[in-house]
């Protein structure tokens, strides 16, 4: 406990170079901007904008905080949104053992482990 | 490959009392051969599509249906069979409601305390908090990951919430006395619970901010919270909004060391 209170690195929360949170893909041709997304988003980081009648998914300006959950990608029935990495820390949180994303495989084709 | 196979056969050697004999073969559970690629069964199927329902209904969902998972949830194993675990069903508005508030509020606080992201560079103010985020990090780093502590900041400034409106939760309380690490048990307890309510079209979110409420001798109280428990987990349950369970998702892939015929491969 004292050796991590004195030694070890906690990312700054608002640094974006320490939480590494990325933003999901969004296309804008595909979105009805029917809300769902918005409603499920455990991060809060996404909210409609454009004209009325038009309204399209983006970012919120503080966009930060994705949690790679694919919830969005989960309920959106034109699939326009989608998470493709996972979340990344710097020092005492840094991830380890954790691979590129993938869809359920029915079949696995032995592919060597590598680092996303 | 001859040769590696033979040895291979050798080291197997299964002891006698690994086969029934023959003349029992009635008995025995017959091998249902899967190949590879085939679709996926219900079951499988049923854990690719669950998601974590964080939006509701307002239909309440109904009791036999709680007290079927609930049942569903007893057959869990747990540790030398020690079941560490009780329930608390809550449907009252007033009820959720003050659990909510008193969380929203712990969550306030422990935000005021630390949230250094509040306070711009070099201020005193960010100075402090910081160095109480340092020791709260150092004091139990897992609960003070980026992740929880992001939430912790939303829900002190109304935009997340805790139990996210559900018209029903189930506490799980943890019994501190089980068998080795009870944690585990609630959490497979909390897994069947939460597919059988996934089988029946219900949505559900595990909660672990319900654990503010451990702080709160009121609380401990209302939810009869004996001295050797304390509350582990909450299940949220109800019906979702939109049809968040009907495709399968990307995720990482995890590294998997295997071991076979004398080799070790890395997989992922
Ligand atoms: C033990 C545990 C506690 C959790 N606590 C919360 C919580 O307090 N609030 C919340 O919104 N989600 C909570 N979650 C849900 C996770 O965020 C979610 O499982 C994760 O993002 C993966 O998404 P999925 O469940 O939709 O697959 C919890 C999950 C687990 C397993
Ligand atoms: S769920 Fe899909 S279509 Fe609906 S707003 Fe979100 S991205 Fe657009
Ligand atoms: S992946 Fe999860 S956290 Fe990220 S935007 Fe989608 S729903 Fe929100």
């Amino acid at each position: 406990m004292l050796k991590r209170l004195l030694f070890a690195d906690f990312p700054v929360l608002d640094d974006p170079q320490a939480c590494r949170f990325y933003p999901v893909e969004i296309d804008l041709e595909r979105c009805d901007g029917c809300k769902l997304c918005t409603m499920v988003c455990p991060a809060a980081t996404l909210e409609l904008a454009g004209e009325k009648g038009a309204k399209k998914v983006r970012l919120i300006a503080d966009g930060y905080g994705c949690i790679s959950c694919n919830n969005c990608y989960a309920i959106c029935k034109q699939q326009a949104i989608k998470a493709r990495r996972h979340y990344k820390m710097t020092g005492f949180y840094n991830t380890e053992g954790l691979g590129k994303f993938s869809p359920p495989r029915k079949s696995f084709k032995a592919e060597p482990f590598c680092e996303a | 490959m001859g040769a590696a196979m033979a040895k291979q056969s050798a080291q197997l050697q299964m002891p006698e009392d690994q086969e029934l004999p023959e003349e029992e073969a009635g008995r025995d559970a017959e091998i249902v051969e899967i190949a590879d690629g085939a679709d996926w069964n219900v079951v499988e199927r049923a854990f690719l599509t669950r998601r974590s329902i964080r939006k509701f209904k307002k239909k309440q969902v109904p009791e036999h249906l709680v007290h079927r998972m609930l049942e569903v949830g007893r057959f869990a194993p747990s540790q030398g069979n020690c079941q560490p675990y009780k329930f608390v069903v809550i449907r009252e508005p007033e009820l959720l409601a003050g659990m909510e508030e008193y969380c929203v509020s712990e969550c306030r606080r422990l935000s005021g305390a630390i949230d250094y992201t509040a306070y711009p560079e070099g201020s005193l103010k960010r100075i402090a908090t910081k160095s109480a985020a340092r020791l709260f990090n150092s004091l139990d780093p897992n609960m003070m990951h980026p992740i929880p502590l992001t939430a912790t900041r939303a829900i002190a400034a109304g935009r997340f919430m805790v139990f996210h409106r559900a018209p029903t939760v189930i506490v799980i309380l943890m019994d501190n006395h089980g068998i080795g690490v009870p944690a585990i048990d609630i959490g497979i307890v909390g897994t069947n619970i939460i597919m059988a309510a996934h089988s029946y079209g219900l949505g559900t979110c595990w909660i672990g901010f319900s654990k503010l409420l451990n702080r709160s001798p009121q609380w401990r109280e209302r939810l009869g919270v004996t001295e050797r428990f304390e509350v582990s987990e909450a299940i949220c349950l109800g019906y979702p909004v939109g049809k968040p369970a009907e495709s399968e998702i990307e995720r990482a892939t995890h590294e998997i060391a295997w071991f076979e015929n004398g080799e070790k491969k890395i997989l992922g």
